[in-house]
């Protein structure tokens, strides 16, 4: 079986706190893997360290190994621009580049790492992309207006636009979900289950329920330890640690 | 209320109101000041090139243009300076320099201008004048701009020492824009897996405004600058014809003259009339900066 991603002994330290404890876990491709943990337990680090954004941290520290297609994005001559675009990112917080317009919003990536040759791909790319995000009908006539006009949730899809828009193998969200109302959050739910076709998706949340909805495979993160992994409907129906249990039964913070 | 609010309450509105009537003050006398001279010559005199006091006929356009040149000057070549360093301060310095960076340029931003004015004098000037000027004369002189012989006191070297001395006040302005860019939008920026340099130039637009308020604040403090300026800029009174031309620009004309307007009738008024022009238009560039800056503070 080829892997989407292979996330080999993974340490991360902040300074010397010992943030991501010997983490290993494999994502098959095109499904949804969760990763869901009590608040503080590491999460945001874990994703962060799989597309090498928690360079931007001076004082983070990795050790181990991320692999994509069998390449370890740790490994030396690795091109970290690349690593990135690999991925596509959505983040806790809608962050579409308020000061661009929507269209520029989703065309900046591709624009940048040339992968269209000219204005009408590019065109042809953006409108892709938002029709995947589900947002096309809702902008195609605002394309030029800023994006800090939208609407919370359909800021995030946007940020799942530009995401898309770099056609990525893997999408990578921390809790996409966390500042949006309910009608919002089904929306984005909903989106997932469209994306996975296309995608493999790595989710973090720190809802179980959001969990058992949309993923196919579920990690449990504890305190910065891999506790429990597996089909998501055996860790719900039959968790084998006792901690798993309590946090899918909603007896932990 | 508790009377120590009552009380403090009070010292507010009094000097709130006396920092009021002061600036009201200053703008009706200008206005009162310069009258007579409105009155002679309507506003004839802005648009006209002649300072004789024997025949008491006086017009400031050489010191307008030479305001409008030598500022002209220092923000195009401040602006690149400022932004490059608040980015060289915010982004890549390492930690260790950063604070001596930021604490060196907030002390250039507060250096008394006479000092620069010395230094510009007798060190900027020699300088510019042997490496930029006359080599600039020498090949391009062809060209307008540099059609005149230089000789170290004019309008570039004006221009270039107000770049000087507005650079770290433009620069702190854009550096405390970019220092306070939410972290969100730096990661969504790197996460687009773009370099260094496209995050930067992404982010600078992002805080657009803060640059623009930037340029247009030290574009007003480059048109009020005197004492440096005198010192630097020449004191004739020619209308340029190029940059290499000396000048005179309003406010080191009225620093210059005033000492004899008494012995005239309109000379006084004349100067005044120079101040109340500077002052419009310095008031319309500070409205434009204070705009941005309420663009930057109030985005969401
Ligand atoms: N930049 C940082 N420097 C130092 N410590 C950090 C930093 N970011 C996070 N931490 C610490 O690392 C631990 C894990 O943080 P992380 O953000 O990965 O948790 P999380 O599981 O995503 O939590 P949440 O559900 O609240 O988002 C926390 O104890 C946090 O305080
Ligand atoms: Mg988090």
């Amino acid at each position: 079986m080829s892997w989407a991603i292979e996330v080999q002994n993974l340490n991360v330290w902040y300074g010397d706190k010992h943030i991501i404890k010997n983490v290993s876990f494999r994502v098959p491709k095109n499904v949804i893997f969760a990763i869901m943990g009590p608040s503080g337990c590491g999460k945001s680090t874990l994703l962060r360290a799989m597309n090498r954004l928690l360079d931007l941290n001076p004082h983070a520290r990795v050790e181990g190994q991320v692999k994509i297609n069998g390449i370890n994005i740790y490994g030396d001559n690795v091109d970290v621009t690349w690593v990135r675009r690999q991925f596509g990112m959505v983040f806790q917080i809608p962050n579409p580049f308020p000061h661009l317009s929507i269209y520029e919003n989703v065309a900046l990536g591709p624009k940048l790492n040339g992968l269209v040759k000219d204005k009408s791909q590019l065109d042809e790319l953006v409108k892709q992309a938002l029709q995947k995000a589900y947002l096309w009908d809702e902008v195609k006539n605002d394309l030029r207006k800023p994006a800090s006009m939208l609407s919370g949730g359909q800021q995030q899809r946007l940020c799942i636009a530009r995401a898309l828009a770099l056609k990525p193998r893997i999408i990578l969200m921390d809790e996409p979900t966390a500042n949006l109302d309910p009608v919002a959050s089904s929306k984005i739910e909903e989106l997932l289950l469209e994306l996975k076709e296309d995608y493999t998706i790595i989710i973090v949340t720190h809802n179980p329920q959001q969990a058992a909805r949309v993923s196919d495979y579920v990690a449990f993160l504890y305190m910065g330890e891999l506790i429990e992994i597996g089909e998501t409907s055996t860790v719900f129906t039959r968790p084998s640690n006792i901690l798993t249990e309590k946090y899918v039964l909603g007896r932990m913070g | 209320m508790m009377d120590s609010e009552k009380i403090f309450l009070l010292f507010l509105i009094v000097f709130v109101s006396i920092s009021l009537l002061i600036v009201a003050g200053i703008v009706t006398s200008l206005i009162i000041n310069s009258y007579p001279i409105f009155l002679r010559d309507g506003f004839s005199f802005i648009f006209k090139s002649v300072w004789n006091p024997v025949k008491e006929d006086y017009g400031i356009l050489p010191a307008l243009l030479g305001t409008l040149i030598s500022s002209a000057i220092a923000i195009s070549i401040a602006m690149p300076l400022a932004i490059s360093l608040a980015i060289f301060s915010a982004e890549i310095a390492p930690t260790s320099v950063r604070g001596f960076i930021n604490s060196v340029s907030d002390l250039m931003a507060s250096l008394p201008s006479v000092i620069y004015g010395l230094w510009g004098l007798y060190v900027l000037a020699p300088i510019l004048n042997q490496y930029i000027m006359t080599p600039l004369h020498q090949y391009l002189g062809f060209i307008p701009l540099f059609s005149t012989k230089p000789i170290p006191t004019n309008l570039f070297t004006a221009g270039v020492l107000l770049a000087i001395m507005i650079t770290p006040f433009s620069s702190s302005i854009i550096r405390e824009a970019y220092n306070a860019i939410p972290h969100h939008l730096k990661e969504a920026a790197y996460s687009l897996g773009m370099t260094r340099w496209e995050v930067i130039r992404t982010l600078l637009g992002y805080i657009k405004s803060a640059i623009l308020a930037g340029a247009f604040l030290a574009l007003g403090r480059a048109m009020g600058e005197t004492v440096a300026v005198a010192m630097v800029v020449g004191n004739t009174f020619t209308l340029p014809r190029s940059l290499f031309d000396m000048g005179y620009t309003i406010s080191s004309l009225i620093a210059n003259q005033f000492p004899n307007a008494e012995a005239y009738s309109y000379m006084m008024p004349a100067l005044y009339s120079g101040a109340l022009v500077l002052f419009t238009i310095g008031l319309i560039i500070n409205l434009a900066g204070l705009y941005w800056i309420r663009r930057v503070v109030t985005r969401g």
